[in-house]
């Protein structure tokens, strides 16, 4: 995977979102946001598997080919839908954005605990726009 | 002629102050959908604007009973158990600097268990107040769960001694000049107090002590008795909650709260199992 994740890209998101995760100290509907490293965030090129717009929290699945062209199978946490719907992304919009097969720019904050699941913090996709809600986005 | 036009420019900024413009409202009137986000809505668990999420950090001392509850329940809010912001907030009362990751702890509305009360009073989401017109009963509705409680205001009497607790417990409630008063006992003592993991037995009483202090501001202040575990009544703070305008809470021109229903099938078979358990790394 590390070549797929660009190293400078991540070295300025990694600062950016720090910053901001030192200072908002969010919390989650169900306290997930302890599990994971956002002092270490990761921005890999994926390919979407599945995306779920359900309670407590959207989720997307997706893949990313590690150096070897292995691929890897990531899961990733992302806002609940009424924060979503809140920002106009609706269930139907949403959907319609991140059909399996859609190759995106995916920045998270991996598990501490190592396994292959973060909270996602970016979605960018194939015309560097931006999908869905970044962290610092989400309803306060 | 002097005196006369002051008199004209005083009346003049007298009926253009904010004041002259301030809603009126009737303060024995809490119906509405409200929000604890300062600065409008507030969903998800992820309010900036909702000040302390917990009842208090100012926790009186626990019974031996109270305290073994306590140091049982691994809640997954507040900083993390053993991390350096941990440490350095000693300021915090302990519970909130024990945070593990859920797939890890032990609360139970994770699966899907009732959030109970005060826990859900304090949760970020809409709160919604319906007052029967027969004036027998307020029944409260929770956008979180989609959850309900009836508080009674006819009249009657709390149960001394239930025989079975509620997740919500029993209410009563009543008018003491303009604060709402609502009452109740017999609770299910497998809920927290709040997501700090703050235990409660099952002979907490809870006092809940609304009023409306202007058009689109509701306070909250609340008393926990519980002998069994606290060493005196616990306080919490002032809870603030914002009137929701329609626009605030619609979605497709629809005025209502959002169902979000704490389905098993979405919130334990999916994302539980899914995410939050191998986030932790946790099987299964």
């Amino acid at each position: 995977m590390a070549n797929r994740i660009d190293a400078r890209l991540s070295s300025v998101l990694a600062l950016t979102v720090a910053f901001f995760l030192l200072s908002l100290q969010t919390v989650a509907h169900h306290g997930t946001n302890i599990s994971y490293d956002h002092a270490h965030p990761l921005t890999v090129k994926a390919t979407v598997t599945e995306f779920v717009f359900k309670n407590p929290h959207a989720q997307i699945y997706f893949d990313v080919k590690d150096e070897k062209g292995n691929i890897e199978h990531w899961n990733g946490e992302l806002t609940n839908p009424s924060n979503l719907m809140h920002a106009g992304w609706t269930k139907k919009r949403s959907e319609q954005e991140l059909p399996p097969g859609t190759p995106l720019t995916i920045t998270l904050a991996p598990a501490k605990a190592g396994t292959k699941v973060g909270v996602v913090l970016k979605i960018i996709n194939e015309k560097g726009e931006q999908v869905l809600l970044g962290r610092d986005q989400q309803v306060q | 002629m002097r005196n006369r036009f002051s008199l004209i420019m005083v009346v003049a900024v007298l009926s253009t102050s904010p004041k002259t413009f301030a809603q009126t409202f009737d303060p024995h009137d809490l119906g509405g959908i409200w929000s604890r986000n300062s600065q409008g809505y507030g969903g998800g668990g992820t309010c900036r604007g909702c000040g302390d999420r917990g009842f208090n950090n100012d926790v009186p001392p626990m019974t031996p009973w109270g305290q073994a509850r306590f140091e049982a329940n691994k809640p997954s809010y507040g900083r993390a158990l053993g991390s350096s912001g941990a440490a350095e907030h000693s300021e915090e009362a302990i519970g909130r600097r024990r945070a593990v990751p859920p797939g890890q702890g032990n609360d139970i509305v994770i699966a899907c268990n009732p959030s109970g009360l005060p826990r859900m009073l304090l949760y970020p989401d809409p709160i919604e107040f319906v007052f029967d017109k027969s004036g027998d009963k307020v029944i409260q509705t929770f956008q979180w769960t989609h959850q309900w409680r009836t508080i009674y205001t006819d009249g009657r009497k709390l149960p001394e001694d239930p025989d079975v607790p509620r997740w919500y417990g029993y209410s009563v409630g009543k008018w003491e000049g303009n604060t709402f008063v609502v009452d109740s006992f017999g609770f299910d003592d497998r809920t927290w107090v709040d997501h700090f993991g703050y235990p409660h037995s099952d002979k907490m009483r809870l006092q809940e002590r609304y009023r409306r202090v202007d058009h689109d501001t509701l306070e909250l202040s609340m008393t926990i008795d519980d002998p069994k575990t606290y060493t005196k009544p616990w306080v919490s703070q002032t809870k603030k909650f914002k009137l929701l305008k329609k626009e605030e809470i619609s979605y497709d021109g629809w005025y209502a709260m959002l169902e979000e229903i704490c389905a098993p099938v979405d919130e334990v078979d999916n994302f539980l199992n899914r995410i939050v358990k191998p986030a932790g790394g946790v099987d299964k």
